[in-house]
């Protein structure tokens, strides 16, 4: 069974159906949305029944989207908090993914701006690390670009997305060691983006995007993990009843790999470590569960089937 | 743009230098700050780096006196002051307070301010001044200059006068002279230093 990531929008008039048939068809919801009368579900279905799920949806006029990009944690770097740099183009571009489904996270190194003096420390670059694809916003001169580059990729080992001033083909030239995406003509700019081209530009990154996550979900699919994201996810809900007290938009973060847990790491990872997933196998004999960089998080990183042996 | 004589962006890279001239535009419309410059040339090259913007600046009356935003009714021993703008309501309020005292001048709601028994005659308080918004030029001009510059480039030195400004940015030791430089610039605009 096949699990793809999609977007369901509907009314909230008996939308309980669609999340019980989800559930019943073995999907996992990932993220609910209620905003006024509308309901978003971002979720995990089996590729077969997203026929049948948009059978029984039409009635309640709910409609089924593709969304490549649920279930991925995406780093948007951008190279300072100032109001030289946000919110846009960065903001702009990590609020238009949210709204078709990924997690992104705005991550800014504190010695980021300039050229000479551009810096990445060992917390942001862990931190970085943590998620599954990185967005470096770089500036406007393409000689800065080619200066910095190499001091702020190194040790980074998440694929990363180049976004610059020049166009693309001149990002390709100068970026040494090579990027996995490049998206140009998207440099430093200080207003809000509103001509047809300027919110063009933010389909073409999350098209770049897509392409580079299709990628490594290809190569995971090669050494599938040995539990779902997902599947995990509504485990940890399951047993460990203090998630529900977490205020954060997503106490349960579901990345490719793994998940992020909003949880104090010295008093939970005992638990999440014991949770039985079937027939005797628990967390720790699937994952890796350590203590994340972002505040006092925990990390569960899900180990693939060559090195267990086990699919549950 | 229409307000502004000359406004160029100069940098070795065409691509950049157009970003530049967009996010300069941007800034100085958002500060509201294009009606005050006259010329403007900014020069920028990552490769040594430097950043420079030099300009002069128009003579403008800013002075805001109280009849440029509020109707002044006397009546009998009391003013009635009908306010249309509320921006420069607390500092007006501050000078009547100080002037008049707090007994004798009363507020009842946003756009309405009485006197009460001042003695002064309406004339008098509608040329009242109240804000000189020039005092603070020079501040928001900086402020601008360093949103437009690259953040990177923190080692700055500035000069601004009535007439002229120049300011100098690099991430590196800026030069012991910059006035050649400087003075450069200023040629372009058809300025001397």
């Amino acid at each position: 069974m096949t699990l793809v990531p999609v977007t369901y929008k509907g009314g909230i008039y008996q939308h309980d159906t669609i999340i019980d048939l989800i559930e019943d068809l073995g999907g996992y919801i990932v993220q609910k949305h209620i905003i006024a009368a509308e309901v978003v579900l971002q979720c995990f279905v089996p590729r077969n029944d997203i026929e049948l799920i948009s059978r029984i949806a039409k009635p309640l006029f709910g409609e089924v989207t593709d969304s490549p990009l649920v279930g991925t944690e995406i780093a948007v770097v951008s190279m300072s908090l100032e109001i030289h740099h946000l919110p846009h183009p960065s903001c702009d571009f990590a609020e238009y993914a949210r709204r078709i489904g990924a997690k992104t996270n705005m991550v800014s190194p504190a010695r980021g701006p300039g050229k000479r003096i551009s810096q990445l420390s060992d917390e942001e670059r862990d931190v970085i690390n943590e998620h599954d694809i990185a967005v470096l916003a770089f500036g406007n001169f393409e000689s800065c670009i080619e200066y910095k580059w190499p001091a702020l990729r190194r040790g980074i080992e998440v694929p990363i997305i180049v976004m610059g001033a020049p166009d693309t083909e001149t990002l390709k030239r100068i970026i040494h060691p090579a990027a996995e995406g490049y998206v140009g003509n998207v440099g430093r700019f200080m207003r809000r983006g509103k001509t047809e081209e300027e919110i063009g530009i933010l389909d073409k990154i999350v098209a770049e995007v897509t392409r580079v996550i299709e990628i490594k979900r290809e190569e995971i699919a090669k050494d599938p993990l040995s539990v779902s994201p997902a599947r995990l996810m509504d485990l940890i809900r399951e047993h460990v009843p203090a998630i529900h007290d977490v205020t954060s938009p997503t106490p349960l973060t579901v990345q490719m790999e793994g998940l992020r847990v909003k949880l104090p790491y010295d008093t939970f990872a005992g638990d999440i470590r014991e949770i039985e997933i079937e027939d005797g196998i628990t967390v720790a004999d699937v994952a890796g569960v350590v203590p994340s960089r972002m505040r006092d998080y925990i990390l569960v990183k899900i180990l693939p089937f060559s090195e267990t042996n086990t699919v549950v | 743009m229409l307000a502004i004589e000359y406004f160029e962006v100069e940098c070795p890279e065409p691509l950049g230098a157009a970003y530049y001239k967009q996010i300069s535009n941007d800034v100085l419309l958002d500060h509201n700050l294009l009606r005050v410059i006259s010329k403007l040339h900014v020069f920028i090259d990552p490769k040594i780096p430097v950043f420079v913007a030099v300009g002069t600046l128009k003579k403008i009356t800013t002075i805001v006196r109280v009849r440029d935003f509020a109707n002044v009714n006397p009546l009998g021993d009391k003013i009635t002051l009908v306010i249309s703008d509320e921006t420069y309501l607390a500092p007006m309020l501050k000078i009547f307070w100080q002037k008049y005292g707090k007994d004798r001048v009363e507020q009842p709601d946003r756009f309405t301010v009485i006197l009460y028994n001042t003695e002064a005659d309406a004339r008098e308080i509608e040329e009242l001044i109240v804000a000189d918004p020039s005092e603070s030029l020079f501040k928001d001009l900086i402020y601008a200059f360093r949103l437009i510059a690259p953040e990177g480039f923190r080692v700055r030195s500035e000069k601004f006068s009535k007439e002229r400004f120049s300011f100098v940015a690099s991430e590196d030791t800026l030069a012991e002279d910059l006035n050649p430089l400087i003075r450069e610039k200023f040629a372009l605009i058809g300025e001397k230093l």
